[in-house]
């Protein structure tokens, strides 16, 4: 109501009724004024429930704090689980300014003693009370001040800081509207927090489910890569890593000492993959040895290599299928940044057990999938046996039935006969390279002849014929086999290198009591210089060292013949 | 004029094999059979001096077959036949102590020869093979790359594989250990099963066939 709305009387016997006229309407003001405040209360307690986002939250309270006891100055300050302020937000200062003045309060002076007493600090010149620690020096000058503090439940949350009011003095209505409004305060933020936390729980759940979909989808075999990959795209971390034992076989026997970097994606991540470190006493190896959740606060480092940056608080999240521990992730955010609370804990425990259920599922449809090759790679091979071999074998000896009993046709028989048992020799190592799969160590002779051939097949730029003639795999193990296979390699390298070759043939043979392995190329033609090259004085060497030879020689019709033997043990091997 | 007898459940095969062997002049086929089943009963009925027989075989394992043929007739003289490759093919024919093997090339003439040479009394498998060959199986069997599952050989196993190397037939190597023939063949199907010979000869068959039938 406006102040010159006046009621007014002509004379003095009116007076007194003119006073008590007057000090009705005074105090009718009064409670419209206090009205006015209290619908301003209830404004701004509108304003700040209806926010969800727990940073607008907080924002919008400092603003109608500011607002409602109308001062020049107001602030929130979080406080942090050690006690000191963890977040500050300030109203009435600008930006620029706020950079001027230097890093925010920490909670010391008056600030920390609202902290401390958990109960409203009232004060006509801060200046003067003892608790207080002053201003840094471009710091705007502040007097008058309310503290109040903001419950969430029963725990003190924060308070409400507010400077220089446009009245001159908080007044005991002041700090009573504002202990109203950190009051609804105090609920709006827990439901913005309960929000916060629904929000990410559905973000976590997406990211699983991604992650779950992206694995039974069979679209990428690296099953670690999809998880840290989700992760790092949910959770605010500044660095994912997933580590893993160095030696699985060690890891099982529960004595191996160094983790290796698999993956690592954020700052720096890419400098960490590949290094290893000593697996005692670090943090994957409590979550390891545990097989739950391990946290730090960033005084213990996750990946504790030379040279990797800092970083703030960790959690360890042991990764497992069925019974095996696959490695564990390792999730970052940067110095200084927020811990990470107990529903990001609990949720990111989901997350690592059911990544561990997804992976299984994932391996066990590999595993299926591997199964189903080799099933089809069997039925092929035994097709390829059963009927393709037989039929050719017998129809090679019908017509050879026919050459004899009719000279007349005999060349061209056998031309037609050796084109046969070439078709069958290649079927014949066709159906070995199907049925035995078997790689890595102790794998056979032939096997890894084969995979040499394959692995030197970009180089060549065509895929060399491969032949074997005798019981290789019997005659040839250990010393001999590995030199057969560093020979092969190296031969099939010169003529990559020098060769230009657009067709190459390699047999493997025993020929009596030695092993000869040929290489045939139609290239331009052996080079001097390169005869005498170290790489070829080395598989001279081999040869010898086994009592055999090897001779590089053009070919009449061009090219180059590349032959190495070597004499096979008689009892080579036996016990 | 020797007398040959074939094992190959392959008619096309056995057809060309038997024009190549009746072109010779002193090599006859007296007979033949398409599997293990009804080889014996044949095979006795027209005794032969060699029979050439297949590795695989539809209702059974060659190499059985051909312990089975020793050792009921030592003097008989067994070729493998095989599409398999060298390694396989010299296995097999130790394993069921033949007397050699070929393999089902066409060119050169190794069926023809070698058959003259087993009918002469040589052997067609070079010194020191057996002995590669139980050097192999133990690797294979006791290697850690080989299946968990399939267990090491037993003692008696190796001390049938030993005599298996030094050509023993099954009646000798039940006279040896004291045992009985029948139980000699379950070792050898056992030693069998456990390189994977059996996978790789009938089983995988069989294993194949019956899956379907269930489906």
């Amino acid at each position: 109501m406006p102040e010159d709305d006046r009621l007014a009387f002509p004379d003095a016997p009116r007076s007194e009724l003119e006073d008590t006229l007057h000090d009705l309407v005074a105090h009718a003001e009064k409670v419209l004024r206090t009205q006015g405040r209290l619908r301003h209360l209830l404004r701004a307690n509108r304003v700040i429930v209806e926010q969800l986002d727990l940073d607008q939250v907080l924002h919008r309270i400092a603003e109608a704090a500011v607002e409602l006891v109308d001062a020049e100055y107001g602030a929130l300050g979080v406080i942090s689980p050690d006690g000191g302020l963890e977040r500050f937000l300030h109203v009435g200062i600008p930006d620029a300014e706020v950079a001027r003045i230097g890093p925010p309060p920490r909670g010391l002076g008056l600030l920390g003693a609202v902290i401390d007493t958990a109960a409203p600090i009232r004060l006509a010149h801060l200046g003067e009370d003892p608790r207080s620690a002053g201003f840094p020096a471009a710091h705007p000058a502040m007097d008058a001040f309310l503290g109040v503090p903001i419950r969430v439940r029963d725990e003190v949350f924060g308070n409400l800081y507010l400077a220089n009011p446009r009245a001159g003095a908080f007044t005991a209505e002041d700090e009573e509207l504002v202990s109203s409004l950190a009051a609804s305060a105090g609920i709006a933020i827990e439901n913005a927090r309960l929000y916060d936390a629904t929000l990410r729980r559905e973000r976590w759940s997406v990211a699983l489910a991604e992650v779950t979909q992206a694995l039974l989808s069979g679209a990428d075999d690296n099953a670690l890569a999809v998880i840290a990959e989700r992760l790092a795209a949910v959770v605010g971390a500044d660095l994912i890593a997933v580590v893993v034992p160095d030696d699985p076989a060690a890891a099982l026997a529960e004595q191996d000492p160094t983790l290796r970097v698999e993956i690592a994606r954020g700052e720096g991540g890419a400098d960490l993959v590949g290094r290893s470190f000593a697996r005692a006493g670090t943090l994957a190896e409590r979550a390891l040895s545990t097989g739950m959740l391990a946290a730090s606060d960033g005084s213990q480092p996750g990946i504790p290599v030379e040279g990797a940056a800092p970083l703030g608080p960790t959690i360890a999240l042991p990764l497992r299928a069925a019974e095996e521990q696959l490695g564990v992730l390792l999730v970052s955010r940067a110095v200084g940044a927020a811990r990470f609370d107990a529903a990001e804990l609990e949720m990111a425990s989901d997350f690592a057990s059911q990544a561990g259920v997804a992976i299984e599922l994932s391996r066990a449809r590999a595993d299926r999938e591997r199964l189903r090759i080799i099933d089809d790679r069997s039925r092929i091979a035994r097709d390829l046996h059963d009927h393709v071999i037989q039929r050719l074998f017998g129809s090679g000896l019908a017509l050879q039935a026919v050459a004899s009993r009719h000279p007349e046709v005999r060349e061209s028989v056998h031309a037609q006969v050796e084109a046969i048992d070439a078709a069958i020799a290649e079927i014949r190592t066709a159906i070995f390279a199907l049925a035995h799969d078997d790689r890595g160590e102790g794998a056979s002779l032939r096997r890894r002849v084969l995979d040499v051939v394959a692995e030197s097949t970009p180089a060549l730029g065509l895929r060399p014929r491969v032949s074997f003639a005798g019981p290789i795999d019997l005659h040839a193990t250990g010393a001999l086999a590995d030199d057969v296979v560093a020979v092969v390699r190296e031969t099939l390298a010169n003529v990559a290198r020098h060769a230009a070759a657009s067709e190459v043939e390699l047999a493997l043979a025993i020929e009596g009591d030695r092993l000869a392995v040929t290489v045939d190329d139609d290239g331009v033609g052996v080079d001097p210089g390169v005869a005498r090259a170290s790489g070829l004085a080395n598989l001279r060497e081999r040869a010898l060292a086994h009592g055999g030879d090897f001779t590089l020689e053009a070919r009449d019709d061009g090219g180059t013949r590349a032959r190495w033997t070597a004499e096979i043990a008689e009892e080579e091997g036996t016990t | 004029m020797t007398r040959v007898f074939l094992v190959d459940d392959h008619e096309i095969v056995r057809r060309g094999i038997a024009e190549l062997i009746d072109a010779e002049r002193d090599l006859e086929v007296v007979g033949e059979a398409d599997s293990v089943g009804r080889a014996p009963a044949r095979i006795a009925a027209t005794s032969p001096e060699v029979v050439v027989l297949d590795v695989r075989l539809p209702d059974g394992s060659g190499i059985d077959l051909c312990r089975t043929l020793k050792s009921s007739n030592p003097e008989l003289r067994c070729i493998m036949l095989t599409a398999y490759d060298d390694d396989e093919a010299a296995t097999s024919a130790v394993l069921a102590g033949a007397d050699g093997y070929v393999l089902k090339d066409i060119r050169g003439q190794n069926l023809l020869e070698g058959i003259r040479r087993v009918a002469r009394g040589e052997s067609l498998l070079p010194r020191g093979l057996a002995a590669k060959v139980v050097a192999s199986v133990g690797a294979s069997v006791g290697a850690p790359a080989s299946r968990s599952d399939e267990p090491d050989l037993t003692l008696r196993e190796r001390q049938v594989l030993e005599l298996i190397a030094d050509g023993l037939t099954n009646r000798q190597i039940g006279e040896r250990l004291e045992l009985a023939e029948k139980t000699v063949k379950n070792y050898v199907s056992g030693l069998l099963a456990k390189l994977g010979m059996e996978r790789r000869t009938q089983a995988a068959v069989y294993g194949a066939e019956h899956r379907q039938r269930e489906r």
